[in-house]
């Protein structure tokens, strides 16, 4: 666990980036909150999304947001989908993204990350994990 | 890709009639770009990882059971039973590029009224944002062109700031030398290349 710490304390300058957008809202539909451990916001176009938000649609809720670095995700109604990790450089275009999909359904655009190394994007449900090539795909959680 | 035998698909089939929703369902969509595309979808069941399924053909579901089941079936359901989610896809990015008069910071004509059009569209989107990504040429070392690539996009961001768009749906990167809009070997001076790309989004 130290040494855990202590290896991130190189990548101070990723944490301090990770506190700053890591994307937009776009369309918003019927219910859709923004769950920040214990304070919840609702989604509104052009809202600031960051690393560590839980996405949560109601039973009309769906809503579409794209990434710094252009991956798209829409989320359909009754979903609760945990942006857990966002890193990315803009100039370099190297970075990682991680998604958990605890319930619901998520389509994913994959973006530039992506695009530069593959296996840095994962997203993962409750009994899978779904790794990308450049793509566009669904994944649904009962 | 593994397929599944008509024995597993009735299977399959059963478990749907039944009720038995998969635990996780994944679906590649076909793709509208070039690229080759698919996705390795990794079933973890009680924390145990399995057999890697290969998903690249679009429109083919693998349905994990949280008992450990995996089928792949064909003629896949996932865009019309995600119809809303898939109604709110988010607009293609629109790019255009801006150019300035020779040795200063101040727009081509052309150039502002193209400025002036991005943020017209930009507006007209639900959270519309614009991405200013700077160029250089290769004249010049490449971390040198990566500061000056961000000074150029910062200009354009400053522009679009003062005509009254909002600065938190702007985002300014630099990406030096690394894409040439006219490939050149190094220390070429090619102005075609000091560029700056206005992306909205």
């Amino acid at each position: 666990m130290l040494f855990c710490s202590l290896g991130l304390l190189g990548l101070g300058e990723l944490a301090a980036a990770q506190d700053a957008r890591s994307g937009t809202v776009k369309e918003v539909v019927g219910t859709v909150s923004l769950v920040q451990g214990t304070a919840t916001r609702a989604a509104k176009p052009g809202e600031a999304i960051s690393a560590t938000d839980k996405v949560v649609t109601g039973r009309d809720g769906n809503v579409s947001m794209v990434l710094r670095d252009g991956t798209v995700m829409s989320i359909g109604p009754n979903s609760q989908i945990n942006l857990s990790q966002f890193r990315y450089d803009s100039t370099t275009q190297q970075g990682n993204i991680l998604v958990n999909v605890l319930q619901g359904s998520m389509r994913m655009i994959t973006g530039l990350i992506a695009k530069v190394s593959p296996q840095d994007v994962k997203v993962t449900t409750p009994t899978s994990v779904v790794g990308v090539r450049g793509t566009d795909f669904i994944v649904e959680v009962k | 890709m593994t397929k599944p035998g008509l024995g597993l698909l009735a299977v399959s089939v059963f478990m749907a009639l039944a009720g038995c929703a998969p635990a996780t369902r994944v679906t590649l969509l076909p793709d509208a770009g070039l690229r080759s595309t698919a996705v390795v979808v990794t079933p973890q069941i009680n924390n145990k990882a399995r057999e890697p399924v290969v998903l690249d053909k679009p429109l083919v579901d693998v349905d994990i059971y949280s008992t450990g089941l995996v089928y792949t079936t064909p003629d896949s359901q996932a865009l019309k039973r995600n119809a809303s989610l898939i109604a709110i896809q988010p607009a293609e990015p629109l790019r255009s590029i801006v150019n300035f008069l020779p040795g200063t910071t101040e727009l081509t004509p052309e150039s502002a009224a193209t400025l002036a059009q991005a943020i017209d569209n930009a507006k007209k989107r639900a959270g519309g944002e614009i991405i200013v990504v700077g160029h250089t040429d290769t004249v010049g070392e490449p971390a040198g062109n990566d500061a000056l690539s961000v000074k150029r996009a910062q200009a354009v961001r400053d522009l679009l700031i003062e005509r009254g768009f909002n600065r938190d749906l702007i985002e300014a990167v630099g990406r030096g030398q690394r894409e040439l809009l006219v490939p050149t070997g190094l220390g070429v001076d090619e102005p075609r290349n000091r560029r700056v790309e206005v992306i909205v989004r």
